[in-house]
């Protein structure tokens, strides 16, 4: 095999992928974006017809909110809540991502363990992570500690369990390679297991970083309103739909921003790996 | 005797977490942390008044409403999406953006719009569980076998019925997983909702949290874990009797 097929293979292409074939694919492509397009922007003025016809306090229209999402003195708020929303995001997650990766990889790794925890893990995650709220209260308090704790509460469990499954599926027939190649037990784990485990990592992240963000603004609503959850608790008093959805619109582009984030992050170090 | 072992495992790591629970209890007292032998007791009580039951019966049936809805919209949506390159390309956007949008930043929004009754309370939990049903069903239908599908196709059968007989069935344990992983969201979106608007089940557990001891809230919570595992069971149960190949294709949640 060349090594030009070799690359196209490490990027994702077909070893055998023909010019013609790719030039129709690209074609089809484009076409079903297109569709996408059209599906956004049909939506967008169904929007703004049916916000002509009621009160705007109901309905703003996509105009009104994008209008005020780029009010400077608004955009200059929502930016300065959102700074120190990350802080608080980064803190809860970060400490999920600190205990639950390696106690996911140590239960994953032993049966025993996995024997003896996953039933009550099942139990644990089988509570809405949000009715601990009066808990957290008692013991955190209204303000940054509460938020940073729910955010971890939220995405623990959730980053637990892909990384034990991750663990756990770790094929034996790679680490009997390493075994037989003579590699030691550290070796093991840092060679195999470890760059094995990195696409439930990618998943983990994926999966937690969705739910940080979730309790994120769930703590900031429902402990002392502030950040984000304090400009949508004010908008919200002010009847003011319009800012209140640019402050959704936010939350929704932080999503969508970090899971981008975490496929570029992906296809950087896991090119190795084909994702089904 | 492999399945015995693995019970009494989990026994253990029951008993090992309780044990540290009450010693923890003992140590920080009722008001932080109520050891679980106080919670029974608190538990016995929350049971006779008969507050907590009543309350729960009240927010499933909402829960309920909401989360039919989600199976209804949802799998014949991930189905079409799965199945149809057109259809996957005008709601893709849609079901990306909305899956990454948390549910409690759109509860401001429906309080002021449609107010704090029965309709909050099943739009929210339709929005927090649809998307990720129609996630499942469509991860479903794309991964059914084209070899299934040719077969079916050179014994003669048309497309309607490959459809019905091909497709579908291998479907079919997506959309109860997609059932299962959307029920979770479901419940956790139903005691958001209340207690944000403090009602029903979640107005219980927030007013609970006012008391000084902690043990009624902790005993809230174990009903809500015994209700989620029970319902994640018997939709699991029903996955097997409506097809029997449900433990063969069963994803990983």
């Amino acid at each position: 095999m060349s090594i030009q097929a070799l690359e196209d293979r490490r990027n994702g292409a077909g070893p055998s992928g023909s010019s013609s074939f790719n030039v129709i694919a690209a074609g089809i492509l484009a076409g079903r974006r297109w569709l996408s397009v059209v599906s956004v922007i049909v939506v967008l003025a169904l929007w703004q017809w049916g916000s002509s016809h009621v009160s705007g306090m109901l309905l703003p229209s996509p105009v009104e909110v994008i209008g005020k999402f780029l009010d400077p003195s608004w955009l200059a708020r929502l930016m300065s809540a959102l700074g120190q929303s990350l802080i608080q995001l980064a803190l809860g997650f970060g400490l999920t991502l600190a205990l639950a990766v390696p106690l996911g990889i140590v239960i994953g790794r032993s049966k025993l363990m996995r024997q003896m925890f996953e039933p009550l893990i099942t139990a644990i995650y089988a509570i809405p992570p949000v009715a601990f709220v009066p808990f957290l209260v008692v013991w955190f308090g209204l303000f940054l500690e509460a938020r940073v704790a729910l955010v971890f509460l939220m995405s623990f469990f959730d980053v637990l369990i892909v990384m034990i499954a991750g663990a756990r599926d770790v094929r034996r027939s790679l680490i009997d390679v390493g075994r037989s190649f003579g590699a030691r037990n550290g070796q093991r784990l840092r060679l195999i297991v470890l760059p094995a485990l990195m696409p439930f990592f990618v998943a983990a992240l994926r999966v937690g970083s969705a739910r940080a963000i979730n309790g994120m603004i769930t703590a900031e609503l429902l402990f002392a309103a502030v950040n984000l959850g304090g400009l949508m608790k004010r908008s919200t008093q002010q009847f003011d739909t319009a800012a209140l959805l640019s402050v959704v619109l936010l939350i929704c582009l932080l999503g969508l921003v970090a899971q981008s984030l975490i496929a570029m992050f992906e296809r950087r170090i896991l090119h190795w790996h084909v994702r089904k | 005797m492999e399945k015995l072992r693995s019970i009494m495992l989990a026994c253990v790591g029951f008993a090992l977490f309780l044990g540290l629970w009450e010693i923890g209890g003992r140590i920080l007292g009722s008001a932080l942390l109520a050891p679980p032998s106080a919670v029974a007791v608190d538990y016995v009580d929350l049971l006779r008044q008969g507050d907590m039951l009543r309350e729960l019966a009240g927010s499933l049936r909402q829960m309920a409403v909401g989360f039919l809805a989600a199976c209804i919209v949802g799998m014949p949506l991930g189905v079409a999406m799965g199945r149809s390159d057109v259809a996957d390309a005008i709601f893709r956007p849609w079901v990306s953006m909305f899956v990454v949008t948390s549910t409690a930043a759109l509860i401001p929004l429906f309080i002021l719009t449609i107010g704090t009754g029965f309709m909050l309370r099943v739009t929210i939990v339709f929005l927090a569980s649809v998307w990720y049903i129609v996630l499942t069903a469509y991860n479903g239908a794309r991964g059914v076998s084209p070899m299934q599908v040719a077969v079916a196709r050179s014994f003669g059968a048309g497309t309607l019925q490959i459809f019905w007989k091909v497709t579908l069935p291998a479907i079919y344990p997506f959309l109860i997983t997609g059932a299962r992983i959307g029920l979770v969201h479901a419940i956790r979106a139903m005691v958001l909702a209340e207690m944000f608007v403090i009602i029903g089940y979640g107005g219980l557990i927030h007013r609970s949290g006012l008391l000084v001891d902690t043990g009624p809230v902790l005993g809230l919570l174990i009903t809500l874990m015994i209700v989620s595992l029970f319902f994640n069971w018997l939709l699991g149960e029903a996955g097997r009797r409506l097809a029997p190949w449900y433990e063969q294709q069963r994803v990983t949640l």
